[in-house]
Formats: structure tokens, C-alpha cells, sequence
């Protein structure tokens, strides 16, 4: 079983026990969404991320101590596996992820001016075996610690990673990288999961708590989340493709990994927008909003992500890119100026992001 | 730099950014325009655009639909020109006299440019200024547009920083004050910040004619995530800015502080610090006699007031989702929300009178004009 299939069941599991303990249609408290939210939403997102980010090191090392074919492809899924369950929580941009630029450590992309490729030749070029110390690379800028690095070194055809000389450093960088990518990890979920951390700041909220001043305000940080969820998936993963003077590289396009990005996006955006069970807010003359959205997820989860259908498409026709964009910013206006304002739960239009 | 082509999408933003806003003759000016006493960007329904001319009670007079969401507002009160800047990271800006004396123009950087959502006119009003990037190299620049030509651009100085957002001509005339965010953006990765960990905000201060730097204050050790964003000065001169924390949240600073042109930083020293107000200052704006300084707080709902004669903060009040900022009276201030409230308060932060307008989303920055 793979760390999303864990994910899926996890939630499933969660959730039809969570919902059980609620009546069916009564909608949640503000603190009870942020719990479900936390439970079966964010903590096994981030325990699937760990585990997939333990199962790197161990994957490298044996790509680089026999090169063999058969190591090559298990460094290939655990990488798949690595980058994959981190699409489901790029969006949980608060908490333990902003503590010291940690979503950028793990993950330096949209990368548009090639800092990545930039530092790492430099970095190759000047053969630092310090670099390959622990701690050494934390150090260093983010665009070298995470997983647009890590690819950089595993798809390098005129040097694969290996046991040959020429590939000696570079192994050493592979495998400094990988056990930064299993610290960072290691604290996201730390800080969410320890005693006191993150995971309780948001289920304490009152006066003396200096970030949540009441269950509202936890709640709105989930909602705010998705929303940011829905429109890094829209502006950065669809928009290249409607809009085509954008020049933005596809997620881990190296690895063939866009529709797997897009996939598993919009199934953790999917389960947290369960999770919060908005809709059971809506009086009955808003009812009609559930059918939309409904619709609109099916729509969303028609395409791969990569301007084609996906497998497990339940629409007859195929969706373009444009309708799956515009349907992303239209559930994204229902759910901050309609389903989150049923629930009591306002965002603000200034402060979703600064500027 | 090329001043000819216009990049096709900009275009059609500018262009469509003036449907519906119809242009009248002088003579045909009605009495209402002459009550317009404040100037915002807004969103009206769920997704709708515009610019929205507003009397003192927060009634409409007239409303111009923009296709995109628009930012700060640029006003010469002598000439009543207006002149609107599309938001970061977006390439069009929109001009027009207040009374409808004549067409509204579009303007957009030029390829390779983009604009941060802030500007402001010369003291004749000749000259437009506003900040952009040059998204190739992430030169951080100041536009320069001649107004008699239609804004047309005519120039560029440097910001002498990466992310210039709001940029200020002081009362002296002459030297313009320029937030620099120290934050590269690029249109094609949205709002994406792209150099958090290497990130070098600053304060400049840049000849308006020369484009020579006349000075700089870089934000370094605990400071160097304080991202530069808004800008005020007093009636001493001082700058008052207001930043925008990219460090832990944990490690929050004080986000409000002073600057001279000779005069070191100085953080103000707020109750409850920079984590308090969430770490983001969204406008700054300074009483109509020059003595106090305001500062919004829209993601802890606060507006943070301080005398700047002791640079001790004697007010803070609290609305959601406040943001836009102005000077009313002689002594008190205007405040907007992303909630459709207009709130006028006193720097001790008592409330004067408050007016909300249904289905409407005030923007970050508010301006005066009465």
C-alpha cells in the first residue's frame, strides 16, 4: 500500500468515525471542524510525508553504492512517492511549515529563474565534501536542500548518480540532501504533532494563546489553507497550460511527475474540503451550492493536470484546462464568500495574503 | 529598455480595465462628482473589479470597473488627476481627472516590466512615478511616464533594491522614498515569492531627477526578513514605514518603524509586538497636521496609531480586515475593510462614525482627495 492509498484510507477511516459521533446533518462547531480537519486531514498527510521522506536515504545510497537497474527504479518511486505526498500538504502554509522557510527547504519550486540547477552546478563545480557534513547543507540556500534537488542530481544523464568516480560528490550531495529532506519533514511534523506544538495551539485557542485568540480563529486558518490550496493548483499547475505565454515549468517535470502532482493536490484538497463539512452549514435556499460543487469536483478530478483525462474520470466528456480553471476560482469564491460565511467563519479579502 | 511594445495581454487589460467608465466633457460634471472626497479599489459581488469614488458618508458617486484587482491610488490634488496601479504582479495602470475633464488612459510598463501596485505624481504634476521590476533581471525600478503624452513611459531609475513597493516623492520635492520588499516575483509564477532566504529589503532614497541614490537603510542580522512595504512621512520629514515579516512567525520583529535620510531606523516599540499584528503591515498614512502616523494591521484586524513628536504609540483600534488607511479632518483617520466598512477614528482610537457598504470589498489602500 503506497502513502497515498494510506492517506485515503486513513481519512476514510477518521472521518466515518468523526462523522458518526456528529449527527448527520448537524453542522459542526468551529472547533469541532478544526479537529476533523487536523485528524484526518492534516496529521496523516504529514505522518505519510514522513514516512515517504525516511524511505529516501536509504534509497539513494543504494543507487549510489550499485547503480543496478533495479535500485534506479525503487529510488524512482520513493521519489514519486516523496514528491507526491508533499503536493497534499504544499498548501498547509502556516504553523511548523513557516518556521524557518521550511516549505522551501522541502520544496523550492515554482523555480522560474532556475535557482535550483543555478546553485547545484556551483555547488558541483566547486566539490565542497564539507557540504556532505550533517547539518552542512541546512545552511546552504533552499533551493539546494529539497526535492527539485534531489532531482536534479537523480536525472543527470552525462553524470548518474552511482558508484563511478566522476559520480563520488555528487552521491555525497544526493545523500546530504535526502537526510535534510527526513529533518525538515522531522520537524514539520514535530511541530505539529509534539505536546504543546501546533496540533494543540489550535485546539487551545483563547486569550492567552498568542496566535488563535478563539475557535473561530482556528477554524478560519483551516479555510484559509484550502483556499490558498485552490489557487496555487489553479495559478501555478493549470494557468501554463491556458494561458500560453506563461513560461512555468510543469512540478518535477524532470521525474514525469505533473499528473501525479495534480493528482494528488486535488485529492487532499478534496478530503480537507470533506473534512470541514461547510456544507452543512447552507440554509435550504442555498442548497443548490452543494450540487455545484459537487459537480465541480467532478469536473476538477476529470483531467490529469497534464491537458488530458484521468483515469478515473467520472464525466463523460473531457473537461478543458480553461472550464477546470475557471470552476477551481469559482469554488474558491463559493466556498470564501459563501460556504465559509454560512459556517461564521470570514475571511477577510485583505488579509488571505499580504502585499 | 523598450518603450514601443506593449505586451498584447497588458494591453487588453488596460483596455477592458475602462469599459463602462464614460467620458464626459467639463461642463457636464455633475455636483456629485464635486462631493467625491475618497478614492479606493474594490471588489464588488464575488469577482468584479473596480475603482470606486466615494462621499464622505461612503456612498458611491461613480464606479469604474477594472478587469483585474487593482492596489494603490496616485492622486495630484491640483490637476485632480488619479492615476490606479494594477496589483503585483500585474502590468496595467489606469488615469483619469476627477472630474471626467477628460479620457481616461491606459498605461503598462513595457515588456519585461511589471508593477507593484503603488505610484505617485511629481509635484507639478507632469511626471507620473511608479514602482515596477525588470522581470528578467529583478532590477528593482522606478517607471517614469509623462503625463502631457498620454502617460507615456519615458524613463526609469533604479529602486537600488529587488520588490519596490510603495515609493513616496517627499515634501521636498525631489527625492523619492522607496520601500524595496527585497522579494523577486515573477508574473509567470503568480505571487510567488521566489528568494525568501536571501532576501534584502531596504529603504532607499532616490534623487527624482538624477535617479542617484541619496541614501539607504538595509534591513540586516534580525531584521533581514523585515520585507519593506509602505511608506509614510511626518511633519518633521521622518519616514514611517510598516513591513511585512517572511522570518518564523516565531521570531516576529516590530513591523513599524522611522527613518531619515540622516537619520538611523528605529522600531516603534508596539504593545504586543510584530506577532501581534500578525506580522504584516497592509497601508501606512499620516493625520492631515503631520503629527500622527497610522498603520494598518488587516490579518490581526488593528490599526496601530503613533505620535510621531514621542514615536509612542497612543492608539490601536480593532476592525477586521482593515487596510485601507487615510487622513480625515486635521487630526483623525479614515479606515476601510475588506468588509465593506468605511470608519472614520480618532488616533486615540476612538470611533467617530462607521458606514458599511453591502456587497463591496475595500482593497488595500484608500485615498483622499476632498
Amino acid at each position: 500500500m503506497n502513502a497515498t492509498m494510506k492517506v485515503l484510507l486513513s481519512f476514510l477511516i477518521t472521518l466515518t468515525l468523526t462523522t458518526a459521533a456528529m449527527s448527520a446533518n448537524a453542522p459542526p462547531s468551529h472547533l469541532e471542524l478544526t479537529r476533523t480537519a487536523i485528524d484526518t486531514h492534516i496529521i496523516p498527510h504529514i505522518d505519510a510525508l514522513k514516512s515517504a521522506a525516511d524511505a529516501l536515504p536509504p534509497a539513494v545510497e543504494a543507487v549510489c553504492k550499485t547503480g543496478s537497474e533495479e535500485a534506479r527504479r525503487t529510488l524512482d518511486e520513493k521519489f514519486a512517492a516523496a514528491v507526491t505526498a508533499y503536493a497534499g500538504i504544499d498548501f498547509l502554509r502556516f504553523g511548523p511549515m513557516l518556521e524557518n522557510g521550511r516549505r522551501e527547504q522541502i520544496s523550492f519550486w515554482p523555480d522560474p529563474r532556475g535557482f535550483v540547477a543555478r546553485q547545484l552546478r556551483m555547488i558541483l563545480l566547486n566539490k565542497d565534501a564539507k557540504l556532505g557534513e550533517p547539518g552542512a547543507l541546512a545552511k546552504q540556500s533552499a533551493a539546494v536542500q529539497g526535492l527539485p534537488a534531489l532531482e536534479f542530481l537523480m536525472r543527470d544523464s552525462e553524470v548518474p548518480l552511482g558508484p563511478t568516480e566522476p559520480a563520488q560528490f555528487r552521491c555525497v550531495m544526493a545523500q546530504a540532501i535526502a537526510h535534510n529532506i527526513v529533518r525538515v519533514v522531522g520537524e514539520v511534523s514535530d511541530g505539529w504533532e509534539k505536546p504543546g506544538g501546533w496540533k494543540d495551539k489550535m485546539l487551545s485557542p483563547g486569550p492567552d494563546n498568542d496566535t488563535y485568540r478563539n475557535e473561530n480563529e482556528s477554524a478560519v486558518e483551516i479555510v484559509k489553507a484550502f483556499l490558498i490550496g485552490i489557487s496555487l493548483t489553479a495559478d501555478l499547475q493549470l494557468k501554463p497550460q491556458v494561458d500560453t505565454k506563461i513560461r512555468l515549468s510543469p512540478p518535477y517535470n524532470k521525474s514525469g511527475l505533473q499528473k501525479q502532482v495534480y493528482a494528488a493536490s486535488i485529492a487532499s484538497l478534496r478530503q480537507l474540503y470533506d473534512a470541514m463539512h461547510l456544507e452543512a452549514y447552507l440554509k435550504p435556499d442555498m442548497a443548490w451550492m452543494k450540487g455545484w460543487s459537487q459537480g465541480t469536483w467532478r469536473t476538477i478530478e476529470s483531467i490529469d493536470g497534464a491537458g488530458g483525462r484521468a483515469s478515473h474520470a467520472q464525466r463523460k466528456d473531457t473537461p478543458t484546462s480553461r472550464e477546470v480553471f475557471d470552476r477551481m476560482n469559482g469554488l474558491r469564491n463559493i466556498v470564501a464568500n459563501r460556504l465559509a460565511t454560512a459556517a461564521g467563519l470570514t475571511v477577510g479579502f485583505n488579509e488571505l495574503d499580504g502585499d | 529598455m523598450s518603450l514601443t511594445v506593449i505586451d498584447r495581454r497588458s494591453l487588453l487589460l488596460g483596455t477592458l480595465a475602462f469599459v463602462g467608465a464614460a467620458y464626459q466633457s467639463k461642463a457636464l460634471a455633475s455636483a456629485a462628482d464635486r462631493d467625491i472626497a475618497y478614492v479606493a479599489t474594490a471588489r464588488k459581488g464575488m469577482k468584479n473589479y473596480c475603482v470606486l469614488l466615494l462621499r464622505v458618508d461612503g456612498s458611491i458617486v461613480r464606479e469604474v470597473p477594472l478587469t483585474a484587482r487593482g492596489h494603490d491610488i496616485a492622486y495630484h490634488r491640483p490637476s485632480g488627476r488619479v492615476a490606479v496601479f494594477a496589483r503585483r504582479p500585474g502590468v496595467f495602470g489606469v488615469a483619469f481627472d476627477i472630474d471626467k475633464a477628460t479620457p481616461p488612459h491606459v498605461f503598462t510598463p513595457g515588456k519585461d516590466r511589471h508593477y507593484y501596485g503603488h505610484g505617485g505624481f511629481s509635484q507639478d504634476g507632469r511626471l507620473l512615478y511608479t514602482s515596477e521590476a525588470d522581470v528578467e533581471s529583478e532590477i528593482g525600478l522606478i517607471g517614469i511616464y509623462d503625463v502631457a503624452r498620454g502617460y507615456k513611459k519615458i524613463g526609469e531609475h533604479q529602486s537600488y533594491g529587488i520588490g519596490p513597493h510603495e515609493i513616496m516623492l517627499l515634501a521636498d520635492g525631489k527625492t523619492i522614498a522607496v520601500g524595496n520588499g527585497g522579494l523577486d516575483t515573477v508574473p509567470d509564477a503568480g505571487r510567488e515569492n521566489l528568494n525568501v532566504d536571501t532576501m534584502e529589503p531596504s529603504l532607499a532614497f532616490v534623487d527624482a531627477e538624477s535617479g542617484k541614490l541619496v541614501a539607504k537603510h538595509a534591513m540586516t542580522g534580525d531584521l533581514k526578513s523585515l520585507s519593506i512595504r509602505h511608506v509614510t512621512q511626518d511633519k518633521t520629514g521622518l519616514i514611517w514605514f510598516g513591513g511585512q515579516w517572511e522570518g518564523s512567525p516565531s521570531e516576529t520583529p516590530q513591523i513599524v518603524g522611522s527613518a531619515g535620510l540622516d537619520r538611523e531606523l528605529k522600531l516603534v516599540d508596539a504593545p504586543g509586538g510584530g506577532k501581534g499584528l500578525r506580522g504584516y503591515i497592509g497601508a501606512m498614512a499620516v493625520s492631515n497636521d503631520g503629527r500622527f502616523i497610522a498603520a494598518s494591521a488587516p490579518k490581526a484586524g488593528h490599526v496601530l496609531y503613533v505620535d510621531s513628536e514621542t514615536g509612542a504609540v497612543v492608539g490601536k483600534s480593532d476592525l477586521k480586515d482593515v487596510c485601507g488607511l487615510s487622513s480625515e479632518g486635521e487630526h483623525n483617520f479614515a479606515a476601510s475593510s475588506g468588509f465593506g466598512v468605511i470608519r472614520y477614528e480618532t488616533a486615540q482610537a476612538r470611533v467617530v462614525s462607521e458606514h458599511t457598504l453591502q456587497n463591496i470589498a475595500f482593497d488595500n489602500h484608500l485615498r483622499r482627495i476632498a
